[in-house]
């Protein structure tokens, strides 16, 4: 594969994330590389957030924060499943919030929504998939979370 | 503040009205409100309404005071629209004291309105307001709650029949109230078994899409004195958005035991000096966790609380004896003022489902996510305590 290639795959994946969503996420430059979620980490106090902030709010400083790739392994905190969804989703669908080894806890769509195989505290992993669909019925993607794999 | 006291209140019928608009439902719960008080239009001195999704539903992001007052005959006073999420109606309340209590105004009008009928997405979950990224990725309110329940029912083991059981005594408790939207009696049964909105929240067990609007006239204590026996003190109200904690505690909101203690500090009122309670019962789980966290019960004690018949109507805190907003309905901006206008006639005596001897009222509304996908707080929670002021 040529490198030219790569980069075109890489642009039709990135034009299939929701454009809101972009700037949140990394995605996977090549096969042997995992999706990433992208936060700031502040150079002053070393606290995490996700999304990026422009503004440390617990500094006060704009000049403190850098880009920082995200763990992309975790744990699930809460779950529930969508069985009546709002406009452009299709139900049944798992949504919840997953505990990151920085220190965030973060609301994220899941990969799994069968009830017997969603457990809290559960290790579960980033991966880069669809979400919904838009009014024409092309496929949206975002972040997502899977159990991750024994 | 010198003391702040309610001698009227109004409030239309809580439902579905499709032919209506919120000016309309204004315009009959602030006459109601006039009525009821007994005073003439011309001694309002200023007014706040609270609407929350006229902007977006209806194209009237402000003026919806003006236009309900314009049709009492009130102008040429102050007049705003405060937008405060769920919260929307108890914040206009609380502009009111605080105007009224600062010495600037005598007589206040605080006005809820909300129309949530005939939206677009009919049948699906109201989306929230802001919280962009969110809703991009399929939040939306019942999301928020069933993701509360199933971390409260793991750490607590909160059970379905423990849920229903809020379902099944609001509903019992709206039988007598004809402002409800819903009045007939459900069982613990029919609370699980209706249809799933959000595993696992079934639809029984979050409040409908209503229309409606309620209103109170506040005035100073001396004031009150020349219109009533019976005026209603505000002994407390308090406002507070969401505390910013990392990694918070899902199954507790800070912003609701910020506000009930900040209440009850100013009020010198605590949870054991409460006869009822109206609390945001948006979702089932939400009344348990209410109870935890405005000290009825222990934290993780919420569940058993209603199991054992604690906040029934012979229960120690009597919660929601109007229906709640699981039977009376929801419209967004009225509900703190319905609560308002419940409790001042629990208080005065002629409540339809009367709490005997009440003399002490607690109202709560909350509401609101915070713009991020952290987890974060409820935006915004507004905690008012009513006393008999004879």
């Amino acid at each position: 594969m040529t490198a030219d290639n790569s980069g075109s795959k890489a642009k039709v994946q990135e034009d299939l994330v929701d454009p809101k969503l972009r700037p949140l996420i990394r995605l996977a430059g090549s096969p042997s590389e995992k999706p990433r979620l992208i936060g700031s980490k502040c150079k002053s106090c070393g606290e995490y957030f996700f999304p990026k902030r422009v503004l440390c709010p617990n500094c006060l400083k704009e000049d403190v924060l850098e880009d920082v790739p995200l763990s992309n392994e975790g744990k699930l905190y809460t779950y529930c499943i969508v069985k009546a969804a709002p406009l452009g989703f299709d139900a049944p669908y798992a949504v919840g919030y997953v505990d990151l080894p920085e220190g965030l806890r973060i609301f994220s769509p899941l990969a799994e929504c069968d009830k017997e195989r969603l457990k809290i505290d559960m290790d579960v992993e980033l991966i880069v998939d669809k979400i919904r669909e838009d009014k024409t019925g092309q496929p949206i993607h975002g972040y997502k979370f899977k159990p991750a794999s024994p | 503040m010198r003391t702040v006291c309610i001698i009227g209140v109004g409030m239309t019928m809580f439902g579905r009205f499709p032919q209506s608009n919120v000016i309309e439902l204004g315009r009959t719960a602030c006459l109601n409100a006039v009525r009821d008080a007994g005073v003439a239009t011309k001694d309002i001195q200023v007014a706040y309404a609270g609407h929350a999704r006229t902007g977006q539903l209806h194209n009237r992001e402000c003026g919806v005071g003006q236009s309900i007052l314009w049709e009492l005959g009130i102008s040429g006073i102050p007049v705003s629209s405060v937008g405060n999420f769920c919260s929307s109606g108890s914040t206009a309340l609380r502009e009111a004291w605080l105007a009224v209590g600062s010495g600037m105004y005598d007589m206040a009008f605080a006005i809820g309105v909300e129309k949530l009928t005939g939206r677009e997405g009919k049948g699906r979950p109201l989306t929230s307001d802001g919280v962009e990224l969110l809703t991009v990725m399929g939040f939306s309110p019942p999301v928020y709650f069933g993701n509360v329940l199933t971390r409260h029912m793991k750490e607590y083991g909160t059970t379905m029949e423990q849920l229903a059981m809020v379902a099944v005594k609001n509903r019992r408790n709206a039988g007598p109230n004809p402002r409800c939207q819903y009045k007939d009696p459900i069982t613990v049964e029919e609370v699980i078994h209706s249809p799933v909105i959000v595993d696992p929240l079934t639809l029984l067990n979050c409040c409908p899409t209503t229309d409606g609007a309620a209103a109170a006239i506040l005035c100073s204590k001396e004031v009150a004195g020349r219109y009533t026996n019976k005026p209603v003190e505000i002994a407390a109200s308090a406002l507070c958005s969401g505390p910013y904690e990392k990694c918070k505690d899902i199954t507790s909101f800070g912003a609701d035991r910020l506000a009930a203690l900040n209440a009850y500090e100013y009020a010198g009122i605590g949870p054991e000096d409460i006869d009822l309670a109206e609390v945001h019962d948006c979702f089932t789980i939400a009344e348990i966790v209410h109870y935890e966290d405005f000290g009825f019960c222990k934290k993780g004690e919420g569940g058993r609380f209603v199991e054992e018949g604690m906040s029934g109507m012979e229960g120690k805190i009597p919660v929601s004896p109007s229906g709640g907003l699981m039977s009376r309905g929801h419209p967004i901006g009225a509900t703190g003022l319905a609560q308002i206008c419940e409790s001042v006639w629990q208080l005065r005596g002629v409540a339809e489902n009367q709490v005997r001897g009440a003399k002490v009222a607690f109202t709560h509304c909350a509401g609101g996510f915070q713009d991020t996908i952290e987890l974060g707080d409820i935006q915004s929670s507004a905690v008012t305590i009513l006393k008999r002021g004879w």
